[in-house]
């Protein structure tokens, strides 16, 4: 199936629609003037974002817990899908809906009043292990969500005939089921990376003194209006990330290839 | 793809490590001290500081009420300073071990907060007033300026309904923190004629979009309109609003839960030296609440009317007070009416 | 087939039980509480707080936000469609343009709504842009209204249309579309007929996911919005910040939450399997 041309032409505008505000700020972390107009290319905040040892923790940080949300709620996320696709549960799936549908304030406010009960008992503090924790739980749904849809297409007939040519229930979901779901579960795995690293109301109120993340370094600096800096960062991190990505795709293109 | 990007960032990860030792955890709004007052205290008492920061003070409240939050040193705007002692979340100071604290300025040596500086010591203090282009003729200079048809789609007033509802109370004589319905009617009926000459509801934003011309004149905070003049020079000018204005100051405190508090008055006793505190109102153009820091202050700075007004224009502020919580609830509907307006 | 079934809903579970349903538990304890003095909340019990809803300014407000909520979703729908149709037929180049769909959302919302900010305003990119090629002599007023709000959501939230709509025309099968052609539909037929209703798993869940956050958005009607509209959205994080009554906030989330939900079942009945 080829993309006709007006498909192609739609989607060079869509993409400029995406990346144009990206484009701009890209541009700007260039500037040396702190305002908005252009008055000379400068590496000042580049500078200034490298010396800065906050915002480098804080990039360590967001990292860490986006990695560990993507690889623990991608996981629970797609068993769970898995799970009620056999048979639905409905008090999951209505729990699901429900944590879907909370306003992020309210999550993090119910999580510190949990984590702060908790407390009362044990000696442990809120950090970092607190604030994977609140991910993995607000970011499990999206996973349900995205690999369930894919598994309504799936043709269940699939996983039955392997079981009939002697496959156990757990080879047939490993050999035969999970691979079809591959690309869903890496759809939503992106998904649950970039709402995890992008996360500011829930982490905030569950970050401890050790764990404060690139969005909350960001706000600070954002609050006072506009900062060249910030768009450095934006940049940087954009730039590293994105050429994973491509690096990443051409391995696997030259993986397919062989 | 994915998993082969995770697996490739994780070598980078496994080096973040922590460092130990003594150590001091500071919350504070972002940017409010000089860029070396951290790193020279750390150099001095061989510790490291964690400054974190918050987007409001009641964000701050909500971060450190549990009592065990791990923040040793708060700064409570003044306002905050009661409630936090009644909700049991302040430690009491010792004076004995605030030895080169400079003398305060007489407005804060007995604030109405805290009047035995038991809890806080003021840190700086700002006020809000009018933001606006020094080639306005008249000038603003008056609360009641900002409903001038001229203004129209080219002004701003704050994102806060403290702000708001206290510049249409000063506008109509009324007290800055009245909680009279009648009074806040009135009020409410006075927001509500100025909102469809409004650009917008905007905080630290104007700052920009004053500096690019874009807006005539803006309700700004203090703080925010010294960085703009600081950018734009005489383009811009800051006045202190004939009818009264609002007042604020932020104070040190330590947390009841700190374990460390030697360290934290330590912290607060550096703070507080005049030469130290001086170097904070210098680079990020603040007024500091300490009189012997001000002393220090290089006489352009000192002197400059926005930043240390004379004492007839101090007279007509007015400090934010704790209301009641019946009269929040009413100032919060009466805000949600006139946002959804 | 029950063994697997069961470990594989466990971990899901255990966390949303012990760190969705039980905080949420406390959540409407706290709705049935009175605000302190200075924020928390005390004892008596009342249900004051939901009596408070009855307020026609607060339906007013959700009316609002489901309404705006409603637009940003369709826009999404037909944005992010074609969008979607295209990765899925770029063959092995697919991995890479889906990555490029969420490249953007690498740096945080906040700033990517800065960046709109500084395009749409009075002297921004758009406006000079427009002022030079002499098509305005007058700058628009694009930051601070309902267009910029919904522009703003719509960029924020597009990624959750097509990531699901991706995931289910990926893996179409192909000989139903050559079968239609075959059959001498045009491709438009094809897409209409068959392409779409094939997708409408894929679709219900980015609609759903666009919904739900568009609904809950407080920061764009603030920033891009100007603070001169607000959504339910913001009148819950006020509750929790300014006004400082969790009380209140909660008893408002809750029924935020049951009305969404009362719009999702219904929807979910109609789609033969469930959404999820």
């Amino acid at each position: 199936m080829k993309n006709s041309r007006w498909l192609s032409v739609y989607a060079v505008a869509a993409y400029a629609f995406l990346h144009l505000p990206l484009v701009v700020l890209a541009v700007f972390s260039f500037n040396s003037s702190r305002f908005t107009q252009w008055e000379g290319f400068s590496l000042t905040w580049y500078k200034a974002a490298f010396a800065d040892t906050q915002l480098a923790e804080a990039t360590g940080n967001s990292l860490l817990i986006a990695l560990a949300a993507t690889l623990l709620a991608t996981a629970v996320g797609t068993l769970g899908a898995y799970g009620l696709w056999k048979r639905n549960s409905p008090w999951i799936t209505t729990s699901l809906y429900l944590s879907l549908v909370t306003p992020e304030i309210v999550m993090g406010i119910s999580l510190l009043a949990l984590y702060q009960w908790i407390f009362r008992y044990l000696a442990i503090r809120l950090g970092m292990h607190t604030v994977i924790l609140a991910h993995v739980m607000f970011c499990t749904a999206y996973v349900v969500t995205v690999v369930s849809a894919r598994l309504r297409a799936f043709d269940a007939s699939l996983e039955e005939a392997a079981m009939d040519l002697g496959a156990t229930e757990w080879q047939a979901f490993l050999r035969v089921t999970l691979p079809q779901l591959a690309p869903a579960v890496a759809s939503a795995a992106l998904l649950v990376f970039i709402t995890s690293f992008d996360d500011y109301v829930i982490t905030s109120l569950v970050a401890g003194v050790d764990s404060e993340t690139l969005p909350m370094v960001i706000y600070a600096m954002a609050r006072k209006g506009f900062n060249p800096s910030v768009n450095a960062i934006s940049t940087l991190i954009v730039v590293a990330l994105g050429g994973l990505i491509l690096v990443s795709s051409r391995l696997e293109r030259n993986e397919a290839e062989r | 793809m994915n998993r082969r990007v995770f697996l490739l960032s994780l070598p980078g990860l496994a080096g973040c490590s922590r460092s130990a030792g003594r150590r001091l955890n500071v919350l504070n709004w972002p940017e409010y001290v000089a860029p070396e007052t951290i790193p020279n205290f750390e150099r001095e008492f061989g510790v490291k500081v964690r400054y974190g920061v918050f987007e409001s003070a009641e964000e701050m409240l909500a971060r450190v009420m549990s009592g065990n939050s791990g923040w040793d040193v708060v700064f409570p705007t003044n306002y905050f300073v009661q409630p936090m002692v009644e909700l049991g979340l302040l430690a009491p100071l010792d004076h004995s071990r605030l030895p080169h604290m400079g003398v305060l300025d007489r407005r804060f040596q007995s604030p109405p907060w805290d009047k035995e500086l038991r809890y806080a010591i003021p840190y700086m203090w700002g006020a809000t007033g009018i933001l606006y282009q020094s080639t306005l003729a008249p000038a603003p200079g008056a609360w009641a300026d900002l409903w001038a048809p001229g203004f129209r789609g080219r002004i701003t007033m704050l994102d806060d309904p403290a702000e708001v509802i206290g510049a249409c109370l000063k506008k109509l004589g009324y007290g800055l923190n009245s909680e009279d319905p009648s009074q806040l009617a009135r009020a409410e009926a006075e927001a509500a004629r100025q909102k469809p000459m409004l650009r917008a509801y905007v905080n630290e934003i104007v700052r920009d979009q004053l500096v690019a011309g874009e807006l005539l004149a803006a309700q700004a905070w203090r703080s925010t309109a010294m960085r703009a003049m600081e950018t734009a020079g005489d383009k811009l000018r800051f006045v202190y609003p004939r009818e009264g204005y609002p007042l604020y100051a932020d104070n040190i405190a330590i947390l009841r839960e700190s374990k460390r508090s030697q360290l934290a008055h330590d912290f607060i006793g550096y703070l507080t030296r005049p030469e130290v505190a001086a170097r904070i109102a210098l680079t990020k153009l603040e007024s500091t609440c300490n009189a012997s820091a001000r002393a220090l202050l290089p006489a352009e700075m000192r002197n400059n009317e926005a930043l240390y007004p004379p004492r007839g224009t101090l007279a007509r502020g007015e400090w934010f007070r704790p209301l009641s919580a019946k009269a929040q609830r009413l100032r919060d509907r009466i805000w949600t009416e006139i946002k959804s307006a | 087939m029950n063994r697997l079934r069961f470990w594989c809903l466990t971990p899901a579970g255990a966390l949303l039980g012990g760190l969705f349903l039980i905080p949420l538990g406390i959540i409407f304890a706290y709705s049935l509480l009175t605000r302190g003095p200075y924020g928390g909340v005390f004892s008596p019990l009342t249900w004051e707080n939901y009596s408070r809803l009855a307020d026609p300014l607060y339906a007013a407000i959700l009316w609002r936000s489901l309404l705006y909520a409603v637009i940003v979703t369709a826009i999404c729908l037909m944005l992010g469609f074609p969008l979607a149709l295209f990765i899925a037929r770029a063959g092995r180049r697919r991995n890479l343009y889906l990555s490029l769909v969420m490249v953007p959302f690498w740096s945080s919302f906040l700033v990517r709504t800065y960046a709109w900010m500084f395009l749409l305003r009075d002297t921004g990119l758009i406006n000079s842009a427009l002022l030079a090629a002499g098509v305005i002599r007058e700058p628009l007023t694009l930051l601070y209204t309902p267009f910029a709000v919904i522009l703003g959501l719509v960029y924020g939230y597009l990624p959750f249309m097509v990531l699901p709509v991706f995931a289910t025309l990926e893996r179409l099968d192909k000989s139903l579309i050559e079968a239609s052609a075959d059959l001498g539909a045009t491709p438009g037929a094809t897409l209409l007929h068959v392409i779409v209703p094939l997708s409408k798993p894929g679709i219900l869940a980015g609609s759903i996911l666009v919904f739900i956050s568009s609904l809950g958005a407080y920061l764009t009607p603030d920033l891009l919005g100007g603070g001169k509209t607000i959504m339910i959205g913001n009148l819950v994080q006020n509750q929790f910040t300014t006004a400082r009554d969790w009380p209140f906030g909660a008893a408002l989330s809750l029924i935020l939450m049951l009305v969404v939900m009362g719009l999702l079942v219904p929807l979910q009945r109609r789609g033969s399997e469930g959404l999820l």
